[in-house]
């Protein structure tokens, strides 16, 4: 444990706020709190970590398995599906012998996380999309599922507040389903990149655009502009990209307001009965396997979808049997993740550039909005809703040359000009995507784990069937060759956007949170992260819960402002 | 200074850390359990040089195809090979890690290779004249059609096997720091901004 300022034992008082989890969502919550002057103590399950532990300059060839270690396979073997746990950095990674869960044997589900200070946003893909009301309401205009309690014009203040803190680079568009936002001048796009986005606009009508990212391209907020050097998610010694420890958590640790306790993997939140307030959280020290409590006024859980509501599950009272604030019985309902798979990949044999291992190395990618289901497209027959892909055209090294010894060494520098799409296809919200505890299963803390019950559907299977269609159509157009379709649906969790379970919306009787990410049945519990989500649109989400965060305290703040908390 | 090395310099010496000293200090508590070994700075990048170094996994007539195999993969050239990059040494490290069904499969693909060797010339592959293993690698490096009379696909299993090896070589040389070399990395890890595509519009090449 460790904590900064505050000298005396930081559980003998009684906080204004407990915020659990220090990751995109917590960081803020933590930071607009205690800089209004809340008393706040930040629970994360993980250690602390230091800019001296990061890896983004260490050449392969210093490891011991140069980023092929076997090793990772047997503590990690569900987190080594995540193309960013690496030989460099897997111990930010959960031990997924520690971090059970179970699935039933004909439903898989990776759940891929980090239990250190910053979560995911150490290692995140940085891509930062706003939804628009084509997503805030697209039950009304489809009629499948639920409209959000909120409007793109009552989140839009509140994107522009995270989007100038944070930096965001990008170009506007003026897309009719991706709102433009408060931008830094966005990345360049390779020769190929270029040439897709003339010839995709000339033939489709289509918007090819430079990935928009959390990561500088000029000085900001006294973080300094992105260097290129490439790999992310091992840290960023500049700071140039968005994690929560070095921004958010370190602006709540200046204001002198937030005591930070590291290492508090919370089981669950403690609750005042006769009043119907919570009063803290329970939480197991991760190293000495004590019990702990902490109290706060109010209590906000930003641990990642799934985890908060974990929590909530294993927080059953004899008022709230089936989970805390579950008076709706949707707790753990409306499972969703962004479904991936489809795409096409092809070669630019006209581009004459070679690869430069020396080329500065772009963390970005290029994005196409969604173009289906749109006010200006026609209803398609086969799915509703639609998909956005990310991508990226450049020179590489060939390694797949054909032959062997001198023409194949020779190949490999010659490289192949690649260019490929990846759709991101939006998840439709079900009653029976969902997650339980299950009885018979706890981590090694003793606390009850999860059983995720998740399969994308046929709206799933036929986004990806016609964006792998489209992706070739659009690759065809830009001159490629040797294209190759990808027409997959990726299991769930590869997308790494879990989204709902807690879904917000008006009706006590149907949703769990209201429009302020507050329980409708208790009135000082908040879930302030992805949980919230009541459909997942097809955009990134990150930047969306770092913007429901922030009007959820602001909200939070006018009340405690009011002597109502 | 030029700009490229004021941006290197500044990489190197932190110079976040000077400009928003708080941010680094606020969370400068290194723990030394529950890091990788690169986290904690190690460098493994002698480690296979050492002198006296005994394969931990592969027998020695195995550790010797794989040199010769390797070599004419990856030969000298104008720039060092496989050999002089010890690729078998990272293999057989990486090797006697895996699991025993990836250990089989490479051994399998080994042994193919000189069970071939010693059908058509009667002796282990290492043991042939350059020409020989020449007219051996051909023979696998290439994927074999199927029948143009009938449409039916070919039974290749030489290519298979002959891709798994050169797979692991190619990993092996590519990431050791004669293959990063190879490739042109001048060692530095920030060279500027990303310039992309200055071509004028329908001009790209």
């Amino acid at each position: 444990m460790s904590w900064n300022f505050i000298q005396q034992d930081p559980l003998q008082q009684t906080y204004d706020v407990v915020v659990v989890g220090s990751g995109a969502t917590g960081g803020w919550a933590a930071k607009q709190l205690a800089e209004a002057g809340l008393k706040v103590a930040l629970l994360e399950a993980g250690r602390a970590v230091s800019p001296t532990e990061f890896t983004e300059h260490t050449p392969a060839y210093k490891l011991k398995y140069r980023d092929h270690s076997p090793e990772i396979m047997r503590t990690r073997p569900i987190q080594k599906q995540c193309y960013a746990c690496m030989e460099y950095n897997y111990e930010w990674f959960v031990n997924d012998l520690e971090n059970p869960y179970s699935t039933p044997p004909d439903k898989p589900f990776t759940w891929q996380r980090l239990r250190v200070l910053g979560g995911r946003s150490l290692v995140w893909g940085r891509q930062s999309y706003r939804l628009s009301d084509n997503d805030f309401k697209a039950a009304s205009r489809d009629g499948y599922g639920d409209d959000w309690p909120i409007s793109y014009a009552e989140l839009a203040p509140y994107y522009d507040i995270v989007e100038r803190y944070v930096g965001i680079s990008g170009a506007a568009e003026g897309n009719e389903m991706l709102p433009d936002g408060q931008f830094l001048p966005p990345m360049k796009m390779s020769c190929g990149e270029v040439l897709l986005r003339e010839r995709v606009k000339a033939k489709f009508g289509h918007t090819v655009t430079i990935g928009r990212a959390a990561v500088l391209t000029q000085n900001h907020n006294g973080r300094s502009a992105c260097h290129y050097c490439g790999p992310c998610e091992r840290g960023c010694r500049t700071f140039s990209y968005f994690s929560s420890p070095f921004t958010t958590v370190a602006d709540a640790q200046n204001s002198g307001n937030c005591t930070l306790i590291t290492n508090a993997v919370v089981s669950h939140v403690n609750m005042d009965n006769g009043q119907n307030k919570a009063s803290g959280v329970t939480y197991v020290d991760r190293l000495t396997r004590q019990v702990k409590e902490v109290g706060g006024k109010a209590v906000i859980l930003c641990a990642q979808a799934l985890e908060s509501t974990r929590i909530l599950l294993n927080s059953s009272t004899r008022e709230y049997s089936n989970g805390l604030a579950n008076s709706s019985g949707a707790l753990g309902h409306y499972l969703m993740d962004h479904v991936v798979g489809g795409g096409a990949s092809g070669h630019l044999p006209d581009m004459k550039i070679l690869p430069n291992a020396n080329e500065p190395q772009r963390p970005n990618g290029i994005y196409i909005p969604r173009f289906r289901n749109t006010p200006s497209s026609k209803k398609h027959s086969q799915f509703i809703r639609g998909y956005g892909y990310q991508g990226e055209g450049g020179a590489e090294f060939n390694f797949g040359a054909e032959g062997y010894g001198t023409s194949f060494k020779g190949a490999v520098k010659e490289g192949v000009y690649s260019i490929g799409l990846g759709a991101f296809g939006e998840s439709l919200a079900r009653w029976n995507n969902y997650i339980e505890i299950d009885s018979n299963l706890k981590d090694a803390w003793g606390i009850p784990a999860l059983r995720i019950v998740m399969a994308h559907g046929d709206n799933e299977a036929a986004l990806m069937d016609d964006a792998a269609a489209q992706a070739a159509e659009m690759l065809e157009a830009a001159g490629a060759k040797d294209i190759k379709v990808q027409a997959r649906v990726e299991m769930p969790g590869m997308a790494i956007h879990e989204l709902g379970t807690a879904r917000m919306g008006n009706d006590p009787k149907r949703f769990v949170l209201n429009a302020f990410n507050q329980t409708h049945d208790v009135k000082n519990l908040f879930v302030m992260d992805g949980a919230s989500f009541v459909s997942s649109a097809c955009q990134n989400p990150t930047l969306t819960m770092m913007a429901i965060t922030v009007r959820a305290c602001t909200h939070l703040i006018d009340r405690f402002h009011k002597g109502e908390v | 200074m030029k700009r490229r090395e004021l941006i290197r310099a500044g990489v190197l010496t932190g110079a976040a850390a000077a400009l928003r000293p708080t941010l680094s200090m606020a969370q400068n508590t290194p723990q030394s359990s529950e890091l990788t070994p690169a986290q904690s700075g190690v460098d493994a990048s002698k480690d296979l040089a050492a002198t006296g170094w005994k394969p931990l996994f592969l027998g020695e007539h195995q550790n010797e195809t794989l040199i010769v195999l390797s070599d004419l993969i990856i030969p000298a050239t104008d720039t060092p090979g496989a050999k002089e990059a010890l690729v078998n040494r990272y293999i057989d490290l990486v090797l006697a890690a895996e699991t025993h069904e990836n250990q089989r499969a490479f051994l399998n693909s080994l042994g193919y290779l000189d069970g071939e060797s010693i059908r058509r010339y009667k002796a282990a592959f290492r043991y042939l004249s350059r020409e020989d293993q020449d007219d051996l690698l051909h023979a696998l490096a290439y994927p074999r059609g199927g029948s143009e009379w009938t449409g039916e696909a070919a039974n290749d299993p030489g290519h298979t096997h002959f891709e798994q090896l050169k797979q692991r070589i190619g990993i092996a040389y590519y990431s050791s720091q004669i293959g990063t070399r190879e490739l042109g990395w001048d060692g530095a890890f920030a060279h500027g901004s990303y310039e992309g595509c200055n071509h004028s519009e329908g001009n790209h090449k």
